[in-house]
């Protein structure tokens, strides 16, 4: 079951989005994102997370497709834009100006732009208001451009690679605050990341795009629960029915063999060594392996 | 957009310290022989050359796809810069009139100033220098949105030249059709220079927005 097909009342909806480059092509993408969710946008370096964030915001032209933001184009009012704070890998502010001034250009921008609740959030992750940005280190800017983000009221955050780079610990409070902005039922947020981590730790949905398509869309506890991988020598593996198999790889001894339904596979190779699917087995298997499906 | 001009406002405001330098050094340098008009002018011109270097800190920091995702159009992008670079001309220009008085004032109790008697009046002179500012200030700014920064600067540069070729031919045209350029028509021409540089700018903020809504990000 896909996001889109639970789907009855989307924040975001991208329709066939395709976007050709010399080199890529971004291959009639489609994903909806429910109210209250949080989708997680994987897939390799280059696979086009990114064009795909972009063409969303009209930041680069898309080619054919449409999107809909609350079912309305983004270019048709100027409060979808502010319904929509959007974070990017790396800060977007000059580094001479400090958090306060930052706020005054935002308050100056955001009709719905919150100054105390700006000055929660820097309290909160401990930025100093008066010191300018090139001061800080990568985490702490990363966090001021979430505050900044989070500081219009927006229902719907979308985060291309924002927490890449950022240690463990700061990673994890970062979520924190983006688990807490999903409490609200008209919220949602699109996150784009290599950290699948991240992703298994607070994404509902899990889209997977690859050179450019869109492999698969599916909940997050459809991967982890019934997506496994049969670990097995080649006789075994010959034996597999090629129709239960997503993507194999082959290893020195081994065959990795990933399957869409572990306790069938179970049920139907009792000697094969199956284990539990983690969202990396499956993108390295889909990129590294070969695929049947 | 009010934010767009405060951005570039406080972007700048390093830079203005040490252009306050530049320009008091050009007081003392170069007022007591070129007079007031020619500060003036040289003031206006430098502070109009502070655009150029918004654009450099919004290349550095990745400013325009963020600002494209906040409530704002393209064409809000480029009024913001149309803006930014009147207040920075507006700016120079005060300064150069109220530096230059107080500067010839002072230069004058201590040696003779040469002051020429076809000089234009300080209102005038204001005037002009703010118009011929914009007009060069607004070439740069189509330019940086299409080649960015670094190449735009160098294209500047090049590209002053235009107005100059504009107002020779214009000069050539007059005296083609036998309009004889009297004291009193120039002195006409330079009080409607604001108006040529409104009309000029509309154009370049045309050209500007064309680009920007052609540009990915």
């Amino acid at each position: 079951m896909t996001a889109s097909t639970l789907a009855t009342d989307n924040i975001l909806e991208i329709k066939n989005l395709s976007k050709q480059y010399p080199g890529f092509f971004l291959d009639s993408i489609s994903l909806s994102i429910p109210k209250g969710s949080i989708m997680g946008l994987i897939g390799e370096n280059g696979a086009g997370k990114s064009t795909t964030i972009k063409s969303a915001l009209n930041l680069i032209r898309k080619d054919s497709g449409t999107v809909t933001f609350w079912g309305q184009e983004l270019s048709s009012s100027k409060q979808i834009k502010e319904d929509i704070g959007v974070v990017f890998d790396g800060i977007n502010f000059y580094e001479t100006l400090t958090p306060a001034k930052t706020g005054k250009v935002l308050a100056a921008s955001y009709g719905q732009w919150n100054s105390r609740q700006y000055a929660d959030y820097l309290q909160r992750f401990q930025l100093p208001p008066d010191k300018e940005i090139k001061t800080f280190s990568k985490g702490m800017k990363t966090k001021l451009c979430i505050a900044a983000a989070l500081s219009h009221d927006p229902k719907l955050l979308i985060l291309d690679e924002a927490t890449s780079g950022l240690d463990p610990v700061m990673r994890d409070d970062i979520l924190d605050v983006f688990l807490e902005f999903v409490q609200d039922a008209e919220h949602s947020i699109l996150m784009s990341s290599h950290i699948s981590t991240d992703l298994e730790k607070i994404a509902d949905y899990i889209a997977f795009i690859h050179k450019g398509k869109l492999l698969f869309c599916k909940t997050k506890d459809e991967l982890r629960y019934r997506y496994g991988i049969i670990r097995c020598r080649t006789e075994e593996y010959n034996n597999i029915d090629k129709s239960d198999i997503l993507a194999y790889r082959k290893e020195d001894y081994q065959w990795n063999v990933l399957v869409a339904d572990k306790e069938k596979a179970k049920r139907k190779y009792k000697t094969a060594v199956i284990d539990d699917a983690t969202i990396d087995d499956i993108l390295l298997l889909y990129v590294k392996g070969e695929q049947t499906k | 957009m009010k934010g767009l001009i405060l951005k570039d406002l406080y972007n700048i405001i390093h830079n203005a310290k040490s252009m306050f330098f530049i320009l008091l050094f050009f007081a003392i340098a170069f007022l007591p022989s070129s007079g007031v008009q020619g500060y003036i002018l040289t003031c206006t011109i430098l502070c109009t050359m502070m655009i150029i270097t918004t654009f450099s800190f919004d290349d550095v920091s990745n400013w325009t796809p963020y600002a494209l995702i906040m409530p704002l159009s393209r064409e809000n992008l480029v009024a913001g810069k149309f803006i930014a670079l009147f207040i920075f001309s507006a700016a120079g220009t005060l300064f150069g009139v109220l530096a230059g008085s107080i500067g010839i004032r002072i230069a004058s109790a201590f040696m003779s100033v040469s002051e020429s008697a076809a000089a234009l009046p300080l209102g005038l002179s204001a005037i002009v220098s703010l118009a011929v500012s914009t007009i060069f200030g607004g070439i740069s700014i189509p330019l940086v949105f299409r080649f960015g920064p670094e190449k735009g600067r160098l294209l500047v540069l090049v590209s002053f030249s235009i107005p100059s070729i504009i107002c020779y031919l214009i000069y050539r045209l007059l005296i083609a059709l036998g309009i004889a350029l009297t004291d009193n028509l120039i002195t006409i021409f330079l009080y409607c220079s604001p108006l040529l540089a409104l009309a000029w700018n509309f154009a370049m903020y045309r050209i500007s927005c064309y680009i920007l809504a052609r540009k990915e990000f």
